[in-house]
């Protein structure tokens, strides 16, 4: 267990050096920069001695194998740049957002979980009754629709209609203001995770090793407990797991629509002003986050179902 | 079209006249909205020039200078009162004695001095430093042969002198919140890029990034009774639906409105109430590059003009939130011709123009557009069917913001459509289209016409108003005899405000930038 | 038979997108483009315009039609790659491990860990909007789950008896993973496939939304979403439709793919009972 923590840490290493080398390729043939983006809105004029002083500040000039190399330096002394935009620390611009995020992806989390799987379960110990049809297709429905659409018809309803909790914003850490975000983020990881466990567990229900457990005399109620939340459970979580990676993305959309004040708003703004310090950092944080995620749901895994050997 | 403008504005002037009869209630707190974008840059305000920062920024700093909305020009505000020099080039101001920064301090000469200077700094880039470099001297500081600017002198604590290197109206350069004064000796540490401090009537409180800035009445603000609210908060709220309905929910106090919600507020007894409308200095254009051949003759370009039913597509797309253009500078500009008539809806003159100019087949262009409503990608599907109707075929090229700019900049483009600035000034605007500025500056379609620069000339040298403003006209019709682009529409930009906000401005320049010291809460308002 | 019912329904409304996507140019009543005429703008659902028109007075019956082509094809398509790519990694990888096993880790790892969203948003920006580029992007961002979930099949299944018996047999590797592991897999991953589809949809919605979907003016049900956003308490039509188009597609597609996997489960026929 122990030589497996550590060379899954190994492994991030190469991992987060990878993506920092792709980032950063990505974003130096990008066309658009800092500068550019600073006169977009056809307002004030950005003169070309400004634009050119600006671009030479921000080390844009050298050539990329050059600022590549910079970069990399950086990053061992874990420093992540300084933010074109801000002018400030990109650790700094960073962690300002990661509390908002981390609640979001909690939250929606929690909610996902807490009605998908139980959901999921139901239905797969009674295939084909009502209960397995209206959780389906109930599922499938919160999956079909998109985000902003649903997190729009959320705030008219609860917000405007009802006037139970407020339409936008962070609220300062005021939990109200989470709920309708986490709703609507979270309607999709439950749609998923209903229907996975549901697969899952019907799938390992049939599974032969169960029918060799029944078939040794083990009583009906055991042999559920036992062997299906086991095996199961495996596939549930690695699923959760990997829901986390996708919430923050897809959290793009509702953070922007909600105010919310989070990672995922920061990076979509931060590519569109191509403040590439911000950007290349929130994605290493990321990144970092989720392969943190990943090998906790990994060593869950390997104690709840000691077969799965990772050799 | 001019009628309506003119009823609009005096009924704006009016609304604010008639509020100022009221007497301001002191107390309660504002709830204002950013609505251009998800985020504010930072909190240093000399590093921006958009319209979003200088929402914050103006609750919390000021300038040399403020734009009186009512006047529609600049006003001092730092300073007392200023002598101006025979020659126009040396501008004597006498500074306020009773300008406090928030921590307690007086300003004087010198802050304004560092702030100017600041700006200046060639290792770094502030946006300001274009309007800066009309002070003599400032340019070798940018370039690092001086470390001061030596057209700008301090006489004494409360007294600057400025010459400038060219001859131009400092006001217009000055107002500009990016050109903030900032406390010298504050304003190098650490601290004050999360925690600034200015002369503003409020008091920075507190920073959300991408959600909000709450900032409280500054005791010593030197406008006696002023500001009038306890507390201001700024939520940044960058998606139009979202602010309507927080916006019907009470929960903010202005929204700036997009055309859809301007037909269905206007179409509210209780919401049309509240509606503040205002003719801003943007014009919005199609940009032709003349080194693509088709464009390069005029006859083109004008049939493009005869082609295409602006007012339609005002009417119906962006639900006549706009004025349709006739040329260049917009309705509210001095040198504005009233008699100046647009282009008519003719696509048989533009078949025409097109067969004489040697395209009677028509042909076909790229478009680059980005997706913004009021001048983006849906114009631009709405004017597509128009121009297939006189055989010329385009192809959308949709592009972000920042890539607009840089090809606008470069020529890289074969049309492109923008929301452009047109004002306040007529003369800096007008300098756009002078064959001496160049492309990356804003000549974006490398208007080269003689007749046009000696007009501009003249019209800078003289210090005849009325003169000036004559050729400034005149120059306008050449802009619109030549379409360099298509003249579309000119912008109006509209907020509605809840009924206990009172105080507002028309400002034209930017109607979501307001002086909050004269805007007041009532009692009714739900925030307390 | 409940489950039946899945593949019909499902079936029949996939069925009917992909024939309204190909005859769309006989069922149509106007081009979804060039028949785009302002007088007509934003009206209601008539006898004349079945749906509506959309703000340049386009009939959002005609372009819901011709939308369901790029959607289908994009849905389709993309989703088509990513599972080619993350099946083959996956079973490969979860069969052999080894250094092999470390390499398909690393790399869906990495593909994991950075949001698929940005990451297409990020291909984009780069590449020119289009139906290419979302192609590309959508394809090669999305394969990570599924390997995933094909490695941890693999692994669970791997030292079944069945499996051991055909190696005992002599089988080849390549004939083990195609005939014993892939099917006895194929139930999660068809259901991932499908949803994976809509989910490509929706995704193109998403990049729609944040500027960067199909190059305009062509119709896809996303970005007649994202145009409409601020239209929604006005004309709620325009949002509706397509909106209903979306979720009928994804709908469909995820009830046909849940009667596959029962038919495809071998065991799942014996638990009718």
């Amino acid at each position: 267990m122990l030589s497996f923590i550590v060379r899954r840490l190994l492994q991030s290493l190469p991992i987060i050096l990878a993506v920092a080398a792709l980032i950063f390729v990505m974003f130096s043939v990008i066309p658009g920069t800092f500068a550019s983006s600073m006169s977009d809105d056809g307002r004030s004029v950005l003169d070309a001695e400004v634009m050119a002083r600006m671009n030479k500040e921000f080390g844009l000039d050298d050539p990329v194998y050059v600022r590549f190399g910079k970069y990399v330096a950086q990053l061992a002394t874990f420093d992540l740049g300084t933010s074109f935009r801000t002018r400030q620390p990109v650790a700094h611009v960073i962690a300002d957002r990661l509390w908002p995020t981390a609640q979001l992806a909690f939250a929606s989390m929690l909610f996902a979980i807490l009605i998908g799987v139980p959901l999921g379960f139901i239905a797969a110990l009674r295939p084909g009754s009502w209960i397995d049809t209206i959780s389906m297709v109930g599922a499938v429905s919160g999956l079909s629709l998109p985000k902003f659409w649903l997190g729009l018809l959320l705030m008219y309803l609860f917000a405007l209609m009802l006037g139970w909790l407020p339409s936008f914003g962070y609220g300062g850490g005021d939990l109200r203001y989470l709920i309708l975000p986490s709703v609507a983020l979270g309607v999709a990881p439950l749609a998923l995770l209903a229907r996975t466990t549901r697969a899952a567990v019907l799938d390992i229900m049939n599974a032969d090793f169960v029918r060799t457990a029944r078939s040794k005399g083990m009583s009906e109620s055991k042999v559920v407990r036992w062997h299906l939340t086991r095996n199961a459970l495996v596939i549930i979580l690695t699923t959760i797991g990997l829901q986390f990676g996708t919430v923050i993305g897809q959290a793009v959309v509702i953070e922007k629509l909600f105010s919310w004040p989070g990672l995922g708003s920061l990076l979509v703004d931060s590519v569109t002003l191509r403040d590439i310090p911000v950007v290349q950092g929130s994605i290493l944080v990321i990144v970092l986050l989720f392969l943190l995620i990943n090998m906790l749901v990994d060593v869950l895994c390997a104690i709840i179902d000691p077969r799965i050997k990772y050799t | 079209m001019l009628k309506k403008f003119v009823i609009t504005t005096a009924l704006a002037l009016a609304m604010s006249a008639g509020a100022y009869a009221e007497t301001p209630r002191k107390g309660g707190t504002i709830r204002f909205t950013a609505p251009y974008g998800s985020s504010f840059a930072n909190l240093d305000i000399h590093t921006s020039n958009r319209a979003q920062d200088e929402i914050w920024a103006k609750a919390i700093h000021r300038s040399l200078y403020k734009w009186d909305a009512n006047a529609n020009k600049p006003v001092l505000d730092l300073a007392k009162e200023v002598k101006v020099s025979e020659d126009g080039l040396v501008y004597t101001y006498k500074l306020r004695d009773d300008a406090y920064f928030h921590n307690g301090r007086k300003m004087t000469a010198d802050d304004v001095i560092w702030s100017l200077t600041r700006q200046m700094d060639g290792a770094k880039a502030y946006p300001g430093a274009r309007y800066v470099r009309i002070i003599k001297g400032a340019v070798e500081v940018e370039k690092g042969q001086a470390k001061e600017i030596s057209g700008l002198k301090k006489i004494d604590d409360l007294t600057i002198e400025m010459t400038l290197a060219e001859k131009v109206d400092p006001g217009f350069n000055f107002y500009q919140p990016m050109l903030s004064i900032y406390p010298a000796d504050e304003a190098s540490k650490d601290t004050f890029a999360t925690k600034p401090i200015g002369l503003g009537p409020f008091k920075f409180v507190e920073y959300v990034p991408g959600s909000r800035l709450v900032a409280e009445r500054w005791e010593k603000f030197y406008e006696p009774g002023k500001p009038y609210a306890d507390r201001i908060t700024i939520s940044i709220m960058g998606e139009a639906a979202a602010r309507d309905v927080a916006f019907r929910n009470k929960e903010v106090d202005v929204s700036i409105l997009g055309p859809t919600q301007y037909v269905a507020y206007k179409a509210d007894p209780e919401l049309s109430k509240g509606l503040l409308e205002v003719a801003e200095v943007y014009t919005r254009v199609m940009g032709l590059n003349p080194n693509f051949k088709p464009f390069s003759d005029k006859r083109v370009r004008q049939a493009i003009n005869y082609a295409i039913d602006a007012d339609l597509i005002i009417k119906r797309l962006v639900k006549d939130k706009a004025y349709r253009a006739t040329s260049w500078l917009p309705i509210s500009s001095p040198a504005y011709d009233k008699d100046m008539k647009p282009y008519p809806y003719d696509p048989e003159k533009a078949k025409q123009l097109l067969a004489e100019a040697g395209y009677p087949e028509g042909f076909e262009f790229e478009w680059t557009a980005t997706s913004n409503e009021s001048w983006g990608i849906p114009i631009v599907e709405a004017v597509i069917p128009m121009l297939e109707k006189v055989g010329i075929k385009v192809k959308i090229k949709p592009v972000e913001g920042t890539v607009l700019s840089e090809v606008a900049r470069s020529g890289n483009y074969q049309a492109f459509i923008w929301s452009l600035t047109s004002g306040p000034d007529p003369l800096t605007s007008l300098k756009c289209f002078h064959s001496a500025t160049p492309q990356s500056a804003c000549n974006y379609t490398l208007f080269k016409n003689p007749e046009f620069d000696k007009l501009l000339d003249e019209a800078a040298a003289t210090d005849d108003e009325a003169k000036k403003l004559e050729n400034l006209k005149k120059a306008n019709a050449i802009l619109r005899e030549e379409v360099p682009m298509w003249w579309f529409n000119y912008n109006k930009a509209v907020m509605a405000h809840q009924p206990w906000l009172k105080g507002l401005q028309p400002n034209a320049t930017e109607l979501a930038v307001q002086n909050y010291e004269d805007i007041w809460v009532e009692a009714s308002s739900p925030a307390k | 038979m409940k489950f039946r019912a899945n593949l019909v329904i499902g079936g029949v409304l996939f069925a009917g997108v992909i024939i309204a996507g190909i005859f769309a140019p006989w069922l149509a009543h106007t081009d979804p483009v060039m028949d785009a005429n302002l007088m007509y703008a934003e009206e209601a659902p008539g006898s004349e315009f079945w749906f509506g028109t959309d703000a340049q007075g386009r009939d959002i019956y005609s372009r819901v039609l011709y939308g369901a082509r790029i959607s289908l094809t994009v849905g389709i398509i993309s989703q088509l790659i990513n599972t080619v790519i993350g099946v083959c990694l996956g079973l490969s990888a979860g069969y052999w491990g080894g250094w092999w096993d470390d390499f398909v880790n690393g790399l869906t790892n990495m593909m994991l860990a950075i949001p698929s969203l940005i990451f297409a948003l990020a291909i984009m920006v780069i590449l020119n909007p289009g139906l290419t580029s979302l192609l590309i992007a959508l394809g090669l961002t999305n394969w990570s789950f599924t390997c995933r979930l094909a490695r941890a099949s693999a692994l669970s299944l791997k030292s079944q008896g069945y499996v051991q018996a055909a190696k005992v047999l002599g089988y080849g590797d390549i004939r083990i993973m195609l005939t014993q592991l892939l099917p006895n897999m194929l139930g999660p991953i068809i259901v991932i496939g499908t949803l994976g589809m809509g989910g490509a949809v929706l995704a193109e919605a998403a990049l729609s939304f944040l500027g960067l979907g199909i190059r305009p003016p062509y119709p896809s049900w996303g970005s007649m979403l994202s145009d409409a956003r601020d239209q929604i308490t006005t004309a709620p039509w325009i949002s509706i439709f397509p909106g209903l188009a979306i979720f009928v597609t994804v709908l469909g597609l995820n009830l046909l793919g849940d009667g596959l996997r029962d038919i495809l489960d071998p065991q799942a026929r014996t638990r009718r009972a």
